[in-house]
């Protein structure tokens, strides 16, 4: 199996990718906020048993990892590949993350919660997530016992996430409804049911990537069946309006913008994140609409063009160092789409 | 985190938006708070706004949780659950902030197993009986040690 970012999984453009995460507390330790070190390091070594002691392929496919062994470039790299949430890298001490060899299967100790299940998957395959990141949590709950309530179900730290722990995601590419103005209406009537759309990369920043997130909000009284159910048909909507905005353009100014992205992704020697996404942006729509062959892999691109990652892989370390290799880089591997 | 408006700086105010029985979340650093009429003017502005979700319930500012010694207050300043035992002990007053959250206070979905883990089962009782000494409950206490060792002992067997 390969990373979620990986579009050779993925050639539909409107799904990105999909993320199941489920929150899980111990019931016999204070949730995150309110522990003491010995209790993270407890927490820690409750994990590292429950998941030594189990023989399933699945759980001995997975790597115990202490973040405190985690230099903190390879810790910013792991956020902008969605291996681990923002707030979790914040500090690294008494927290460590069981992590699979495609990185599809990270579960964070010591976040929010005391364990978070995330199975994050290229394209959209809420249910194959789902019952893997079930699978994870049964195998756990083996050996562990976790925070549950009859009434009120798992317990959380934050209330919000009361009930299944489950929050169904899907990426979304939506450039066309975005410039055609319809994201806003859509955001509010799926508002109203209990889901949010929110953008990803670069909101509020002259970047537009235009993905977004679709999620579930609502975590009690809906089984994770519903939660998953209702995403999933909203989500199938959402493309069917993306893919009916394709008529409401111009092809030709289309087709000029998508092509000139093109040239300036295979021509440039300075790239900065910003500018970056907004053209890969582009041609992820131009392979859509059969513009642009599918070789070309543009999330890909953008996770493996990232600030953090460029500086793993080059050991570049200003931002004018590192727009000449992501330059540099993005120029490679459009010579090599070509050529393909 | 980062404030999710500017992206500049921390976000320090966590805002629960109430619209059409929806719950929006938002991360904002102060300034930007402020800008949404948000103001920060003192620590307490989380709280202010939890302590508007909740309506008038004023609870008893006496009581702590017995496991992990949050207060009320403490939950709505951080906007955060101190540990599993904080539902029981303030499940009335959390109860109407869950339901405007959720629409609904009734789990549907998932259960774990049943069995609890020998080891997790010591161990709850050895927090039982730190929290029944700390309550000078010494009679409950002795009976809670007994069953520890009794279990440890069946399982050195």
């Amino acid at each position: 199996m390969s990373n979620w970012y990986s579009d050779k999984e993925n050639k539909n453009c409107v799904t990105v990718s999909t993320r199941i995460r489920l929150a899980r507390n111990l019931s016999d330790l204070a949730f995150p906020s309110q522990m003491t070190n010995e209790a993270r390091e407890e927490l820690k070594l409750r994990m590292k048993s429950a998941i030594k002691q189990n023989n399933s392929p699945l759980i001995k496919s997975l790597k115990y990892i202490d973040m405190a062994d985690v230099p903190e470039n390879e810790i910013n790299a792991m956020v902008e590949r969605h291996v681990i949430s923002p707030e979790f890298a914040r500090t690294n001490t008494g927290k460590a993350i069981i992590l699979s060899d495609d990185e599809s299967i990270s579960i964070m100790v010591g976040e929010e919660d005391h364990i978070r299940i995330q199975v994050i998957l290229a394209g959209l395959c809420l249910e194959k997530a789902y019952k893997t990141a079930q699978e994870l949590d049964s195998i756990l709950n083996e050996k562990l016992s976790f925070a549950f309530d009859p009434k009120l179900g798992y317990l959380t730290e934050c209330p919000t996430n009361l009930g299944t722990g489950l929050r169904a995601s899907v990426m979304m590419h939506l450039p066309l409804l975005e410039s055609t103005g319809q994201l806003k209406q859509i955001g509010d009537s799926v508002g109203k049911i209990g889901f949010t759309v929110r953008g990803i990369y670069g909101e509020g920043s002259k970047a537009k990537s235009s993905l977004y997130q679709i999620s579930n909000q609502i975590t009690l009284g809906l089984s994770e069946e519903n939660a998953i159910k209702n995403l999933s048909q909203i989500v199938e909507q959402i493309i069917e309006k993306e893919r009916k905005a394709e008529g409401y353009i111009e092809k030709i100014v289309l087709e000029d913008k998508i092509l000139r992205a093109k040239g300036v992704l295979e021509n440039c020697r300075l790239l900065t994140s910003e500018e970056m996404m907004n053209l890969l942006s582009l041609i992820n729509l131009g392979i859509r609409l059969g513009i642009i062959n599918s070789e070309y892999e543009t999330i890909k691109l953008l996770i493996e063009a990232g600030p953090y990652m460029l500086m793993k892989k080059y050991g570049t370390s200003t931002p004018e160092e590192r727009d000449i290799k992501r330059a540099e880089y993005v120029r490679e591997q459009f010579e090599a789409y070509r050529k393909a | 985190m980062k404030c999710e408006k500017c992206g500049k700086y921390e976000a320090t105010t966590h805002i629960h938006t109430l619209s059409n029985g929806v719950v929006s979340e938002k991360y904002l650093c102060s300034l930007c708070a402020e800008d949404e009429g948000l103001g920060v003017t003192h620590h307490n502005s989380i709280d202010l706004l939890f302590s508007s979700l909740l309506g008038d319930i004023k609870p008893k500012e006496t009581k702590k949780c017995t496991f992990c010694g949050a207060t009320f207050s403490q939950i709505t300043e951080k906007g955060k659950v101190g540990c599993a035992k904080c539902y029981e002990a303030f499940r009335s007053e959390l109860l109407p902030y869950i339901k405007r959250v959720h629409g609904s206070t009734e789990h549907v979905g998932n259960v774990p197993n049943s069995s609890i883990p020998e080891m997790d089962s010591v161990a709850q009782l050895r927090e039982e009986l730190n929290i029944l000494i700390k309550e000078e409950n010494y009679e409950q206490a002795a009976v809670v040690r007994d069953k520890i060792r009794q279990m440890e002992a069946e399982s050195n067997e």
